[in-house]
């Protein structure tokens, strides 16, 4: 019997996904680093490292005072295991920040970025000055996998997993964008550059599309997970772009991090992009740009402040995180736990 | 980051203005060897309880208040086992607001130590306490990481058996044992093998040789415990090969504006004084020194290493090999190897590495350095460099963005960094040969480089200074005589000092600079005693008639025959000939001289002087003396 379903009924439905899709999925922290001057040895006089974003639009700091946090990921299995990077390399926690333990020895160090593989959790990839490091355990125990990376040139800045395949992962490193599909035993490079690549994203509306930025060869565009890119013709190659983001609100929005260029934004998927320094302070020096779940713009002003736009950087007002230096914006869905 | 060299500075530089310290502020100590054994032993003894009771009566805070107390002071308190209670309450005071890396953690081993019978149990928990609850940065330099790892190697043996909970690092004692002990035996390895990237360190060496001797005395494995008695032992011999009157001489690693002037000016002429008692020792004791002052009494130089620095039979040449601090991008190779020259005579000293780059920051390339009866103050030297700033060397050294990274370097305790006027650092424009006292230096500089000219450093203590017409420059400098030679056209400007450390004043000191603005250009130095020559007139005449030619374009290039009668071809970026051979540097050895000897990658030093023979063998963890 072929029965069918009432059209109000059908609306209704949608109109749930609707008003569900809309409702923030995720959660937004920064690495941030607010005691400025620190030095080997000295006192850290504020509090730093990671921070997340609360309903109230307070950031509650969560873990440990660090002022050299470079990244952070977390177990999608368990919030309370969080990956960070920094000076010693890399740091995790099983308890939701009150302990950690250094996971990695002397032949690793000044860790860059650390990506956790949604599909196998327990692997875990971690960016280094001189390679990468791979765990099956947690970071229990790390072992490098450089397999297909240059001997030299492999300074890695920038990991970022593919959400739709186990062991498929982009490193942004020196001399361009490396893939690798097997978990790190091999990479194989996608896209050669004269310089660093700083920032490597994945899409989060459609996972084949991907965004890429460098030192010096401008910002590019994959629309096949990665495999191919396409240089974005819009945008000048005359400062380094230090990062790029998606709006989980808004497909079309872009936006780039840039020391020089300052923020750029595009509402068009990249097609164009607009300076959005205006109300920002001058010179146009930002050190990253993020958007939280709710669609708003971030810009971390070096030597200054975060400042935040809820117009997708037309006026901006700072944030309250004050005197913050973010070294990341991590945007993550939200976790059961 | 690398920026804690700022706190050696700013140590030293509290320092200044404490309470008596005899041998600083007396005469100048006698450069004559003891060659009694036991008057030897008897006045180095003297100097150490000098800097403990100096220590121990206040040190740089003028007062032995126990509140006042910092850790150094309470080090000599405990060896003169005065105050225990109160230096007790001190340090649970102090660990209640712990440091963060490697320059807290060696000074709380010393305590936790030094204390373990006569501090309180409730001072001792709470150092234990504190490297549980504060995280530790290992730093990003070779100095970091040798305190920083014989700190956590001394703790967990310390306290063994304790659970990774109880650990900052998330580690076990045992865990932490394993991971200290392995990068030790490494960085032992690989100092002995090809040599330290902190080579010739004028402020380091106190960073390295604190901790050692907390090894060579506290550790419990045998194995440990003797590396660390025979890495002091190696260093220490480093230092006395390459000093001149206990004045550090030659190119260094990594040093500072004050030190690479005043070559007296750096903590190893602390350990110099110490030691060998042949130079007075910097204010405060090298600040970071007085932890070295607790233990010192168990240290006895061996008498080889002691003759080294005190009893010179004549001049020598020493050829070692080093290595490049790290680069992690933007280059071929990840620690390219230092091949580094010291001739020292009498009066004076004369260093190089082949220059190109090296530490980016604070690298000392070459220079001429001359004996004075007091060095205090003195500003013993003479050299020329092209100021190089980079923000591509910034990043191919450290890992950050290149674009804040010189006003970060400025800021943060390298003030000269981005200075025109500069006179630290190496560059990759620089090629410099060396033969016995004589220096050639050639500059091939890119029209884009931030600073495209060169500076030549002349000292307010250079006397009967000279611009001849021949084009040469003469000037005196204790008991030698110099020959500048600028090959191209320059100017003359103020010197202007930066006094190190977050000073943002410049002081005027007396000296100027030899400012040549030509992209290819070059310096030869040529130097001699002054006992060599009836007078300076005779001097100069001497090194007029010295052939010399050269060409700027397209290539700098000179061939000089030297005081020596050698025939020196040199161009820039060829390998130099010295009477039509080659210089072969795949053959330098680790060190190759009359006092100090290693071939490369053997781990094995041997060190003589006249009979006396010493050699340390880390593949066999073997020390053998004997008088031949």
């Amino acid at each position: 019997m072929n029965t069918k379903t009432p059209a109000f009924i059908l609306f209704g439905l949608l109109a749930l996904r609707i008003l569900a899709s809309a409702a923030p999925a995720y959660d937004f922290f920064v690495c941030a680093n607010i005691n400025r001057n620190y030095v080997i040895g000295s006192k850290i006089v504020t509090t730093n490292g990671v921070f997340q974003r609360d309903a109230s639009g307070e950031w509650q700091h969560l873990g440990y005072n660090d002022t050299g946090i470079s990244a952070l990921a977390f177990d999608p299995r368990d919030r309370n295991v969080i990956y960070t990077t920094g000076l010693n390399g890399l740091w995790r926690s099983l308890d939701g920040g009150k302990l950690w333990r250094m996971c990695n020895d002397w032949t690793m160090t000044e860790a860059r970025d650390v990506a956790v593989d949604p599909h196998d959790p327990d692997h875990v990839y971690l960016a280094l000055p001189d390679g990468v490091a791979f765990s099956s355990d947690r970071a229990q125990t790390l072992v490098r996998r450089e397999n297909g990376l240059p001997t030299r040139g492999k300074y890695t800045q920038v990991l970022q997993i593919d959400r739709t395949r186990a062991g498929r992962v982009l490193a942004g490193c020196e001399l361009g964008v490396y893939l690798t599909e097997d978990a790190a035993l091999h990479w194989h490079q996608v896209l050669p550059t004269k310089e660093m690549v700083f920032d490597i994203q994945q899409s989060p509306h459609d996972p084949l599309v991907w965004l890429a930025v460098t030192q010096s060869s401008g910002a590019w565009l994959s629309l096949d997970g990665g495999q191919t890119w396409k240089k974005f013709a819009a945008v000048p190659t005359t400062y380094p772009l230090y990062n790029i983001t998606f709006d989980v609100t808004n497909p079309q929005r872009l936006a780039i991090g840039s020391w020089g260029l300052g923020v750029l934004t595009s509402e068009d998927g990249g097609q164009t992009w607009i300076d959005r320094n205006a109300g920002l302070p001058a010179p146009h020096r930002v050190w990253r740009v993020g958007v939280d779940p709710v669609g708003q713009l971030y810009a971390s002003v070096v030597a200054e402040t975060l400042y935040v736009s809820s117009d997708f950087g037309r006026t901006w007002k700072t944030d309250s995180l004050a005197g913050s230096v973010v070294n990341k914006f991590l945007i993550q869905p939200k976790s059961a736990h | 980051m690398k920026r804690a060299f700022i706190f050696v500075l700013i140590f030293s530089f509290s320092t200044l203005f404490a309470t008596a310290q005899p041998a600083f502020e007396g005469p100048p100590p006698s450069t004559v060897p003891v060659l009694d054994p036991a008057k030897r032993r008897a006045e180095y003894l003297a100097r150490v309880n000098e800097v403990i009771n100096w220590a121990a009566d206040g040190g740089q805070a003028k007062t032995d208040d126990p509140a006042k107390l910092d850790l150094a002071m309470i080090a000599a308190k405990i060896v003169r086992k005065e105050d225990l209670h109160g230096c007790s309450q001190r340090v649970i005071n102090l660990m209640s607001d712990p440091g963060t890396g490697p320059f807290w953690m060696f000074p709380t081993v010393c305590i936790a130590y030094l204390g373990r019978d006569h501090l309180t149990p409730e001072a001792l928990a709470s150092i234990r306490t504190a490297w549980r609850t504060t995280r530790q940065l290992r730093g990003d330099t070779e100095n970091h990481w040798a305190m920083y790892y014989i700190s956590l190697y001394l703790m967990a043996e310390l306290y063994p058996n304790e659970p990774a909970e109880s650990w900052y690092s998330g580690k076990s004692s045992s865990e932490n044992l394993a991971e200290a002990r392995s990068y030790l035996i490494h960085w032992m390895d690989l100092a002995t093998s090809v040599g330290q990237g902190e080579f010739n360190p004028t402020h380091y060496i106190g960073e390295y040789v604190i901790p050692l001797q907390f090894l060579a005395n506290w550790a419990k494995d045998p194995v440990i415990k003797k590396r660390g008695a025979m890495m002091l032992d190696w260093l220490f011999a480093e230092l006395a090969a390459n000093t001149l009157n206990g004045v550090l001489r030659g190119p260094n690693a990594r040093t500072d504006e004050g030190s690479a002037i005043e070559r007296w000016q750096a903590m190893a002429s602390y350990f110099s004084w110490l030691l060998f008692g042949n130079t007075p020792p910097t204010a405060g004791y090298g600040g970071w020194g007085l932890y070295f002052a607790p233990l010192a009494a168990n240290y006895e130089v061996p008498e080889v290493i002691y003759r080294i620095a005190t009893d010179r039979g004549g001049d020598y040449l020493q050829r070692d090999r080093a290595r490049v601090r790290r680069f992690w991008r933007y280059s071929d190779e990840l620690s390219p190897p230092v091949y580094k020259t010291n001739y020292l005579r009498r009066d004076y000293a004369v260093g190089s590495t082949r220059g190109g780059l090296m530490d980016a920051i604070q690298a000392h390339v070459w220079d001429v350095t001359w004996a004075e009866a007091d060095p205090r103050g003195k500003h013993n030297t003479m050299f020329s460099l092209h100021p190089f700033s980079s923000m591509w060397a910034m990043e191919s050294m450290f890992v950050t963005y290149p674009e804040p990274m010189i006003k970060g370097v400025t800021f943060e305790g390298k003030p000269s960094y981005d200075s025109p006027d500069k006179i630290m650092g190496s560059s990759p424009y620089e090629r410099v040969c060396q033969d016995l006292d004589t220096v050639i230096a050639l500059y091939d500089i890119p029209a884009d480089t931030r600073f495209p000219h060169i500076n030549g450093f002349f000292s307010k203590d250079l006397i009967n200074l000279s611009e001849d017409p021949s084009g040469w420059i003469f000037a005196q400098g204790g008991q030698t005589f110099l020959a500048y030679r600028p090959l191209a056209p320059y100017q003359w400007e103020k010197y202007l000092h930066h006094s190190s450390g977050w000073a943002k004043v410049r002081r005027d000191l007396g000296g100027r600079l030899l400012v040549s603005p030509h992209l290819k250009n070059g310096t030869i130095v040529q130097a001699a005693s002054a006992s060599e020559f009836k007078n300076f007139g005779a001097f100069k005449a001497a090194i007029n008639a010295l052939p010399l030619t050269f060409r700027l374009e397209p290539t700098p290039s000179v061939q000089f025959t030297s005081l020596r009668g050698k025939k020196l071809a040199f161009t820039f970026d060829q390998v130099p000939t010295v009477d039509g051979r080659a210089i072969d540097y795949a053959k330098w050895k680790l060190f190759e001289g009359p006092y100090l000897n290693s071939e490369l990658n053997s781990r094995k030093l041997t060190i003589t002087h006249g009979k006396l023979e010493r050699v340390l063998d880390f593949n066999t963890l073997t020390v053998t003396d004997r008088v031949k």
